[in-house]
């Protein structure tokens, strides 16, 4: 909100720079965004000039005619060209002599045009940087402008407009006097608020008009005047610089006045052109369902039974709180003002202006609170502005509908309180004088502080907000600090809580998997928790159950929430691979959001299993001298989450039934722990998949479930002592035909189980595929014993075993050497 | 001396070494000499064969025999390996500036950084860390919060909703709740994690971020209290010379509120780019927490007082790091990522 600080003055007696003063509101916890001139940068020794006299005409220039006038500032004279349509002989206007500068710098000589001198330039609004008016020339000033006077000073603009921020606890300060108040409690400067003093005339005003209030629980309070004999026009230089510096657009006097009223007090009014309200009649209720209105600003907006209308007999005039309505606004015709100030319940006003999307500045103060006491002055000011700025008679008194009428609100203060809650407190004299200076009447009875809030002061209802109010104003610099105390043992020792500072299991898991991964050449991705539903379901398992879905999502294809650890991570994949970089190894830390199933069900009933996942894609190293290039494969995802797993101490072997979807079903397995428990799956992602993703090049990923890795109980670690005989290694090559579909896994099986306890390792080191079609596997076998150094002809006899086994069990032939 | 028959073996040997110039060569003599074959071995073996009386003598000097030629030999060995190595060096020309085989090294992201520096400062001020689901209640994101009803922030164009009375929590405020729903004070936690608001992602918005909340709960806890340990916490994220300022602020759930800044790090508050020549960074929102919430919780206000405090890890990363666009730490561009590795 634009304050203008010059008229902050007129209300507090501040001997402090527009500067300072945004320093005192900042550290009192009123935002000031920033603190700038009013007047245009660069803008000097334009001054009111007037023309005497229009010597003659100089021809044409773009379609206008250029004119000769003479132009006096008072104690000069300067003959200067001007092809404004509204240059005429006794005008006053902006009047640039030689010397002066105009916004962006543009220094102002005399030069020659057509041959003829021109000493110094006539200028409109927009060379003047004040508005974007330029076609309809140059700026007149009214004719009581002083000569010579400085254009910045007339106008006002010799001020700093301070861009006030609020926040919505303190509608309080969305206005002059608001803000005036804050700096003289924080300064201890004077406050005297405007009082006025409206003329009244004729008839009692509750003759001329009558208001019924349908819906008291909306409107608390509602209060008409009626002004008579009004000339509706412009508003005079002062009021429209004014509202042009706090960002408005001057209309016209009446309701200019409206507005300004509503900056200097903080309360909207709304003038209703009186003789277009039916039978004089105010009824204040609920809309209609389906009932349509059309506001000020020419829209039909159609209303609902939440929202509040201003009606008369016939029809809503005005959308309350939130806007006024076409038909019944003030216009040049307009001479009999019918005036509101009222009292709206923010909630109403809130969900009507977001339903509505129309965000007016009544709106926003009425939807924080506004005062509804102080409507009655605001009131009062607004008609004595308008009678004297559009003339007319105020009408007796005011109606004054009160049904529901605010209840005192005392709240008490411990002095120990401050103590207590701060740390510190300032003496009780000065706490209250801080309170005083606020415009809370303060009674002190014993150590407690008596306080009556006022009814501009809706946020303060408890003890504790004193406290912040005290606090506020005394200074939070004065919260003992470190730096000036030295390291204070109260910093701990005020806070004797058990020293534990440990970490969740999650969390240790968490770093456990990220070192590993960082180890292992990943780097860490976080992806959004929501994505497109489209691409979730091609992720979608059979038995899988439909994602949860956001209810206001922002876009479509953020609808849902993350259901496959992989929806996230490959959008990662897919957004290196479009720029340039094909060579991906990304792993994300990420939950799944699922719907909770059976009995005992958290509350929300959502669960939110925690998944590491995992996805490669293009080289498996970057490019080097050293090591030929070799393309990421399944067995890269597999002996990731192995490395994972390892990590956390768990052993895993290949289980059976992985679940997840979005792998192709031929290159797609999972790992289990010793209970059996699918703890880890990994594969190729389905071609569909990353093809919606916009990859190419084939993608490698693996999930590790954290939580079924954080329930799988580690064995625990026992040292094994260090064998003390040498071990004998025998290497065995199998080859199995084109069609034979065991598996390396079944083949270690038994190859194990034969060989029995001395077989300390099994180790498939080589795996060759012969042209044909057939297979090589081949083990290195280790043997040792505990108790003896193993002699030849024992191994040799477990290994005509195991190869008796392997051929005649399995059916697969020993190679040959 | 020894024996005449160790002694012409001997000398054959030392002759023999004395005339090798490559390392096969005096293998090869270790071989014949020493091997299994070898001429020493084979005297040794053949013991057994000699009078009695010459046993002995012939044992002992070919034992002795065979330690000098054993002895003789390495060091031949290393002085003519050593000066093959030079050889081959010189041959092969070694360069050294070549690329090593460096083993990968991924990079953690940028927010588990912060994250785990923020974590890692408030644990060794003993502070736990609580974790909290990210889809919540209403109750526990607003309501125990002292968020009304009708509060602008529970709006639907605010908050994620997945129906009237679940949605995606907006701060880790949450745990606060329920950790102090679910133990007496004292408490004193930490509480990292994911949020969501409703907002367009742009340079300095994002419908989701990360946030690490702190929460003190106890018999005597001040406002004093918070300040200090905000102090510590920033000396130890930014440096020793760091200063926090405390501004009045406003949030339902606190009362005395309070807005944290830090002096700039990188102009010490004379005024830069980084805090846009204010001197001070907006750091995080704190306040003492409100008696309101404390008797939602089941705490009585008479007897306990807490603060509490909320940042942005984003936030904090951003600063750190100057990152300007925080699209970026959700892009995972890996030119980006490999920056923090």
């Amino acid at each position: 909100m634009k304050i203008p600080y010059r008229w902050v003055t007129e209300f507090a007696d501040l001997a402090l720079s527009a500067a300072d003063a945004a320093d005192r509101l900042v550290n009192a916890g009123i935002e000031v965004a920033s603190v700038i001139p009013l007047a245009p940068a660069g803008l000097a020794g334009v001054v009111v000039g007037e023309i005497e006299a229009i010597e003659r005409e100089l021809g044409e220039s773009h379609g206008h005619r250029l004119l000769l006038c003479r132009v006096s500032t008072g104690r000069e004279r300067f003959s200067v060209i001007c092809g404004a349509p509204n240059t005429k002989v006794g005008a006053r206007a902006a009047f640039a002599p030689p010397g002066a500068v105009l916004p962006g710098g543009r220094r102002i000589t005399a030069t020659k045009i057509r041959g003829v001198e021109s000493q110094g330039m006539l200028c409109s609004e927009r060379e003047l940087g004040l508005g974007d008016e330029h076609e309809a020339g140059i700026l007149l000033l009214d004719a009581d402008a002083r000569l010579g006077q400085d254009l910045i000073t007339l106008l006002g603009l010799d001020d700093h407009v301070l861009e006030v921020e609020v926040t919505p606890n303190r509608p309080d300060c969305l206005s002059v006097l608001g803000v005036a108040r804050e700096l003289a409690a924080l300064t201890g400067a004077r406050l005297t608020p405007p009082k006025p003093a409206p003329k009244e005339s004729g008839a009692p005003v509750t003759t001329l008009v009558r208001v019924r209030i349908e819906a008291p629980d909306l409107c608390h309070r509602f209060t008409a005047r009626v002004l008579g004999g009004v000339t509706v026009g412009p508003s005079p230089a002062w009021l429209r610089a004014r509202l042009r510096a706090i960002g408005l657009r001057p209309i016209s006097n009446v309701v200019d006045v409206t507005n300004y009223v509503l900056w200097e007090l903080g309360h909207p009014l709304h003038a209703f052109d009186c003789d277009t309200v039916s039978e004089a009649t105010i009824v204040v209720r609920r809309a209609g369902k389906g009932e349509r209105f059309t506001t000020l600003d020419g829209q039909e907006r159609v209303l609902d039974d939440s929202m509040l209308v201003i009606a008369d007999p016939r029809r809503a005039v005005g959308l309350a709180g939130v806007m006024g309505g076409a038909d019944t606004e003030v216009t040049d015709r307009t001479t009999r003002v019918l005036l509101e100030s009222a009292w709206f319940h923010p909630v109403s006003i809130r969900r009507t202006s977001r339903a509505l999307g129309l965000r007016t500045d009544a709106a926003y103060r009425f939807e924080r609170g506004a005062d509804i006491e102080a409507l009655v002055v605001a009131s009062a000011r607004a008609a004595e502005l308008i009678a004297e700025l559009a003339g007319g008679a105020i009408a007796r008194g005011m109606v004054d509908v009160y049904p529901r009428r605010r209840k005192r609100v005392r709240v008490r203060l411990r002095l120990a309180r401050l103590k207590r809650v701060l740390g510190v407190a300032p003496p009780a004299t000065r706490a209250r004088r801080i309170l005083g200076g606020l415009g809370l009447p303060t009674r002190v009875r014993g150590a407690v502080l008596d306080v009556a809030i006022p009814s501009f002061r809706r946020d303060l209802a408890m003890e504790d907000d004193l406290v912040e109010e005290v606090i506020r104003v005394w200074g939070y610099d004065k919260l003992p600090s470190l730096g000036t105390h030295g390291a204070r043992a109260a910093t701990t020792g005020a806070l004797p809580i058990e020293m534990r500072g440990a970490l969740t299991a999650a969390l240790r898991q968490a770093q456990t998997v990220r070192r590993a991964l960082v180890g292992a050449g990943l780097s860490e991705a976080i992806t959004h928790a929501f994505g497109d539903p489209a691409r979730a379901a091609l992720f979608r398992a059979a038995d899988a159950g439909e994602p949860l879905r956001l209810l206001n999502p922002l876009a479509q294809d953020a609808s849902v929430l993350r259901s496959h650890p992989l929806e996230g991570l490959l959008g990662a994949v897919s957004v290196n691979v479009r720029r340039q970089q094909p060579d991906v190894a990304l792993f994300e830390l990420c939950k799944t959001y699922e719907a909770a199933r059976g009995a005992g069900r958290p509350d929300p009933a959502t669960v939110e299993p925690r998944w590491v996942a995992i996805a490669l894609t293009g080289r498996r190293t970057a490019p080097a001298w050293h090591t030929p290039d070799a393309p990421a494969d399944v067995y890269d995802a597999k002996g990731l989450a192995e490395h994972v797993l390892a990590a956390l101490g768990i052993a895993a072997r290949p289980g059976e039934a992985p679940r997840l979807g979005g792998f192709e079903p031929d290159c797609h397995a999972a790992l289990v722990n010793d209970a059996g428990a699918v703890v880890a799956e990994f594969g190729e992602v389905a071609a569909p998949v990353r093809v919606a993703y916009g990859v190419d090049a084939p993608v490698f990923a693996a999930a590790v479930a954290l939580d079924v890795a954080a329930a799988t109980a580690a064995p625990p670690l026992v040292y094994q002592a260090l064998p003390r005989f040498p071990a004998v290694q025998r290497d065995l090559a199998f080859v199995l035909d084109a069609g034979q579909a065991l598996t390396a896994a079944e083949i270690e099986a038994e190859l194990a189980r034969e060989a029995g306890p001395l077989l300390r390792q099994l180790t498939l080191f080589d795996v060759f595929r012969f042209p044909d079609g057939r297979r090589s596997l081949a083990w290195r076998l280790t043997f040792q014993a505990e108790d003896r150094t193993l002699t030849d002809d024992e191994v040799n006899r477990i290994q005509e075993r195991v190869t008796r086994r392997a051929t005649e069990t399995l059916g697969i032939a020993l190679r040959s050497a | 001396m020894g024996h005449p028959r160790v002694d012409a073996i001997a000398e054959e040997a030392r002759q023999a070494v004395s005339a090798a110039r490559t390392s096969a060569e005096l293998e090869q003599i270790r071989v014949r000499f020493l091997g299994r074959q070898g001429l020493l071995t084979q005297l040794l073996r053949a013991l057994g064969t000699l009078a009695p009386e010459e046993r002995p003598l012939v044992g002992a000097a070919a034992n002795e025999t065979k330690r000098e030629l054993e002895a003789l030999l390495a060091t031949r060995l290393l002085a003519t390996q050593d000066a093959e190595r030079r050889v081959r060096r010189a041959t092969e020309r070694l360069d050294l500036t070549l690329p090593g085989r460096r083993p990968p090294w991924g990079a953690l992201h940028p927010l588990t950084r912060v994250h785990d520096e923020i974590v890692s400062i408030f644990a060794g001020l003993g502070f736990s860390v609580a974790e909290g689901p990210e889809i919540e209640t209403e109750y526990h994101n607003f309501e125990a919060l002292n968020i009304p009803r009708d509060h602008p922030a529970r709006d639907m164009q605010d908050t994620f909703y997945l129906s009237e009375s679940t949605l995606l929590r907006t701060h880790t405020s949450p745990v606060q709740v329920r950790t102090m729903l679910a133990q007496k004070p004292p408490v004193r936690i930490i509480v990292p994690g994911r949020v969501f608001r409703r907002d367009i992602a742009d340079m300095s918005h994002s419908p989701m971020f990360h946030q690490v909340e702190g929460l003190a709960v106890d018999r005597s806890i001040t406002m004093s209290d918070l300040k200090a340990t905000l102090e510590l916490f920033a000396r130890e994220m930014f440096g020793r010379q760091s200063r926090i300022r405390f501004r009045p602020s406003f949030f339902p759930f606190t009362e005395p509120s309070a807005e944290v800044d830090v002096l700039c790090f990188v102009c010490q508050g004379s005024g830069c780019r980084l805090c846009k020549q204010g001197g001070w960074l907006e750091i995080l929102g704190s306040g003492m927490v409100h008696p309101r919430v404390l008797k939602n919780v089941g705490y009585d206000p008479e007897e306990v007082t807490g603060w509490a405090f909320g940042m942005g890890i984003e936030r904090i990363a951003m600063l750190r790091y100057g990152i300007d666009d925080l699209r970026l730490f959700f892009d995972n561009d890996l030119r980006f990522l490999r920056q923090f590795a």
